[in-house]
């Protein structure tokens, strides 16, 4: 491989192509190194070591002119002035090549695609095959299949941190190497390696400026119930992932009872039912609600398409209403791929994967030198509550607790 | 009993030692296979309900909320059915026996929102009259703030009744062609009003017809997840959806239980009805249609009530998609995977192929049920119905482990996702098929029989050109429900594999609402043009 980076580059700057460099770097170099690449398949035969050797600092070169951070960048007003993101480079990973099975999980399915789409481009080795699914489904899929040891898919990425946890109580994972999660703070990684977090989605309440001053709203979820100016104004979705993960958050943090008479008191206050969190969002917004509980990147993405909408997010203080959860992604446990799948974890922990994370879903970046979106409080100004995330997936007393309230 | 059947039933009765009988065991074994292979997905629920121990399984059986769900329940098929019966006898009465104008248009309206997904349907009539649906934009300048809420029991009852009432309608309708005019004019002639008549003699003989599309919908309604979860009605889909998806499977499992005792008692209703009509589900000999009703100066006002339905269950839907194609999201610009026709093809392909197998494995079913003798001929007919009740999650990761469990070659390829699909619906093949075997007059195959046919020939000779209309009207009816399949076929499609459904479901969750149009217009196309095929042999009928 490296004894046909100089020829490599010879071939391929006089062939003309749309997408420059890296990929006519490898395509050209597939041609002219055939016996060359034989002898280095942990490199391009998608090996099970790990082992990628050192940085391909030509390739990388070559790289740079096609990966412009324009790439991986959102537009809108909501990201003027954005400095450019640190931390490690796309660039100075190793390459992908390959075919990879991904259980994608969720609502975003969509837009992750559009980040593996430009990874596939610029790799002309490297392909991907997608199942998009609610994440919680795939998770009780894949434990099925894992029972029988006949995973499908290479990787599974979920929107939350509890279907990552049932995957690997479960068994079903194997532990990402050191060196790919060794960027992301200790929060959000599992404790043996077996998830890592790629973007972070912060609970949130969003309110109408018109309707509500951020005076009006309490610094701890649990004084929301008596709250005044929040009776018979504010809506939850009880069916969604994200919101039954929060009250996970609420009974490991307040007990049981506390949890049930919160739920109950919510209910007493009048609070309406919505089918998923976009929709309070809008509602809040549009002032059909006051104020809601919602993640908090769906008033992002309300704000960027409309940006007079009189709408702001209030984050409550060290509980569960200021619960950080992430997207993650797990390397299930088959003999496949394991190599390619751990440096295609590698990649969506990149600087550049990271910028598209933050400006295109308005997450919350896994790097510290990448910066959240808008005037979003960066993670550290976020007042997190003390949890484990992986426990987050013992959702079972969590929907008995919330078909006792009559919530569900 | 007419006097042929009767003697029908003494020479079978004096036929007993002959070669039939191997027939008959071989047809029972047939359809026995076909019964335990439809119920498997269900074995995985009991399995699972198993490692329940039983003061759990108490305490969740007596819970209050269990208790409230249950009722949700009842009362939500209930009305349904109920409802559905007002909307789609009238509707086969005025389009089959009276002289309203533009009865076969009406006839196709009438028909065609089976086509229309019920959860798409759902959100079309949350976006129309929702808090914050057009009808409140429109309201909303005229001083009008508050308008009912669409949501909770009314609007799952309107939702699932509009687009399910069909069934109702085409069985009732299958049932007026068939009755013999004769006895309409008999019953005249003994000095019956018409109205006496229609009720006296008419409507006995309906009563089957009813009895099985009012089955067929109040089995959907069981089943259906997608109208209660978008109206936020609570049901046992919904439960059972959320505890299976939390992992819980031992929970989901009990209240799958009790949803399949639920749809035992449904179904021995429908049977106490359909026996008590039983001499009416007749050979139909008669070639004398009823008179037509003529309605007078209500002649044109009676188009009214087709019209009012056709443009709720018909108009709205597709009205609101297209009002969501011109809705840009420019927040989620390029956020879903583009359509494709791919995906178009993939949901024909796998949709035709459950319908071919659906007619096939109907085949055995609808015949030992029709022609068979005793109540034990029908039993694997009606067990074939208790996987069209059962929610498609159930199905889903029931047939997800036995695949997993006993066929792994087969595990993620779309034969599984066919499986599910004959597993669903089934029933609805065997249901055209055994209405048509009733209607064919056994004495033709006897009378092949003595012209030297050997059995099956006769059967292949005689009584199959007979019932093909039936056959292809199951076939059509399973293809346009598979169509709209969502549950399953989001859990078993094999990797890589979109279909119209799974699409929709994409850019629907991404919150691309404009995207979903064209692919659910698609949708409705192709799947009415199986709905004329199921019209199309009415014509023929109509013609001999």
């Amino acid at each position: 491989m490296m004894t046909t980076d100089d020829d490599t580059r010879d071939d391929g700057s006089t062939s003309e192509r749309h997408r420059p460099s890296r990929r006519r770097f490898l395509a050209a170099g597939g041609v002219a190194a055939t016996g060359a690449l034989a002898g280095c398949t942990g490199l391009f035969g998608g090996g099970d070591d790990g082992d990628y050797g050192p940085p391909d600092y030509d390739a990388a070169d070559a790289a740079m002119e096609a990966m412009a951070i324009s790439e991986f960048q959102g537009s809108g007003a909501i990201l003027e002035g954005r400095p450019a993101p640190g931390g490690r480079s796309m660039e100075d990973l190793p390459n992908l090549s390959g075919e990879l099975a991904i259980y994608l999980g969720g609502g975003e399915g969509g837009l992750y695609r559009d980040l593996f789409d430009v990874l596939e481009a610029v790799y002309p080795d490297f392909s991907y095959t997608a199942q998009p699914k609610p994440s919680s489904e795939l998770a009780a899929q894949i434990a099925e299949e894992a029972q029988t040891g006949q995973l499908q898919a290479d990787v599974f990425i979920s929107i939350g941190a509890g279907s990552l946890g049932a995957v690997v109580e479960e068994g079903a994972t194997r532990p990402l190497t050191a060196e790919t999660v060794e960027p992301v703070p200790g929060a959000f990684v599992e404790p043996d390696n077996n998830w890592v977090g790629i973007a972070g989605r912060a609970r949130a309440i969003p309110y109408n400026t018109d309707q509500l001053d951020e005076s009006d709203l309490p610094d701890s979820v649990m004084d929301i119930p008596d709250a005044d100016p929040l009776q018979n104004a504010m809506g939850w979705a009880p069916t969604y992932g994200a919101f039954q993960d929060f009250v996970t958050a609420m009974r490991l943090l307040e007990g049981e009872d506390a949890t049930l008479q919160w739920l109950e008191d919510m209910q007493a206050a009048g609070i309406q039912s919505y089918d998923n969190e976009f929709l309070i969002s809008d509602a809040v917004s549009t002032g059909e609600l006051d104020a809601g509980f919602a993640n908090h990147y769906y008033a992002m993405r309300v704000l960027n398409g409309s940006p007079d909408r009189p709408l702001d997010l209030h984050f409550t203080r060290g509980d569960a209403g200021s619960l950080v959860n992430v997207s993650g992604a797990a390397l299930l446990d088959r003999d496949e791929n394991a190599g390619l799948a751990d440096v295609f974890v590698r990649h969506l922990l990149s600087a550049e994967a990271q910028e598209f994370f933050a400006t295109r879903t308005y997450a919350y970046p896994m790097l510290p030198g990448v910066q959240p979106v808008g005037d979003l409080p960066t993670i550290d100004e976020l007042e997190t509550p003390d949890i484990d995330l992986t426990e987050l997936s013992n959702t079972g007393p969590t929907t008995d607790l919330l078909t006792e309230a009559g919530v569900l | 009993m007419s006097v042929s059947d009767r003697i029908d039933a003494v020479s079978r009765r004096f036929k007993r030692r002959s070669p039939s009988d191997v027939q008959t065991l071989v047809l029972a074994l047939l359809a026995g296979s076909v019964a335990v292979a439809v119920l498997t997905p269900l074995l995985w629920v009991l399995n699972s309900a198993r490692s329940v121990p039983i003061d759990r399984f108490l305490e969740i059986l007596l819970r209050q909320t269990t208790f409230d769900i249950l009722l949700n329940t009842v009362v939500l098929v209930v009305a349904v059915t109920a409802l559905s019966i007002l909307i789609g006898v009238p509707l086969a009465v005025l389009t089959a026996q009276t002289d309203m104008p533009f009865r076969r248009l009406f006839t196709v309206l009438a028909a065609l929102p089976l086509v229309v997904p019920s959860y798409i349907g759902a959100f079309a009539f949350v976006s129309a009259f929702g808090p914050r649906g057009e009808l409140a934009t429109v309201l909303a300048p005229l001083g009008i703030e508050q308008i009912p809420s669409i949501y909770g029991l009314g609007g799952s009852v309107i939702v699932l009744t509009l687009f399910t009432y069909p069934y109702v309608f085409l069985t009732t309708r299958a049932s007026l062609l068939s009755i013999d005019g004769r006895s309409v004019e008999a019953a005249r002639t003994l000095n019956h009003t018409r109205l006496a008549a229609f009720r006296r003699v008419t409507l006995p003989q309906l009563k089957p017809g009813i009895a099985a599309g009012a089955l067929l919908v109040a089995l959907y309604t069981l089943s259906d997840f997608g109208t209660p979860a978008i109206m936020q009605f609570d049901v046992f889909t919904r439960i059972i959806y959320v505890r299976t998806t939390a992992r819980q499977v031992d929970i989901a499992s009990i209240f799958s239980i009790l949803l399949v005792g639920l749809t035992v008692v449904i179904l021995l209703a429908e049977s106490r009805i359909e026996r008590g009509g039983e001499t009416s589900a007749y050979v139909n000999r008669g070639t004398d249609r009823p008179g037509v009703v003529r309605l007078g100066r209500w002649r044109w006002m009676a188009t009214l009530f087709p019209l009012a339905i056709a443009a709720l269950a018909l108009a709205l839907p597709p009205a609101i998609l297209l009002t969501w194609l011109g809705r840009s999201t420019p927040e989620l610009a390029g956020a879903a995977v583009d359509f494709q026709w791919e995906f178009a093809w993939n949901s024909v392909l796998v949709s035709g192929l459950a319908a071919g197998v659906s007619v096939l494995a109907a085949l055995p079913l609808a015949y030992l049920s029709a022609r068979g003798e005793g109540r034990l001929a029908s039993l694997p007919e009606r067990a074939s119905y208790v996987g069209y009740a059962v929610p498609g999650v159930i199905v889903g990761f029931g047939l997800l482990s036995v695949a997993l469990n006993v066929t792994p070659f087969l595990y993620g390829s779309i034969a599984v996702l066919v499986f599910a699909y004959v597993v669903r619906f089934l029933p609805q093949a065997v249901g055209t098929t055994r209405s048509s075997i009733l209607q064919v007059d056994p004495q033709l195959l006897e009378a092949a029989r003595t012209l030297g046919k050997p059995p099956l020939a006769a059967f292949r000779k005689i009584v199959l050109p007979l019932v093909m209309p039936g056959i292809v009207a199951g076939a059509a009816l399973v293809f346009l429900t598979s169509m709209k399949e969502l549950a399953a076929t989001l859990l078993l499609r094999p990797f890589g594999f979109e279909t119209l459904v799974t699409y929709i479901w994409q850019v629907q969750e991404a919150a691309v609402y404009g995207q979903a149009a064209v692919p659910a217009l698609v949708l409705i196309g192709i799947s009415a043009l199986s709905m004329l095929v199921i019209l199309g042999r009415e014509r023929y009928d109509v013609k001999e």
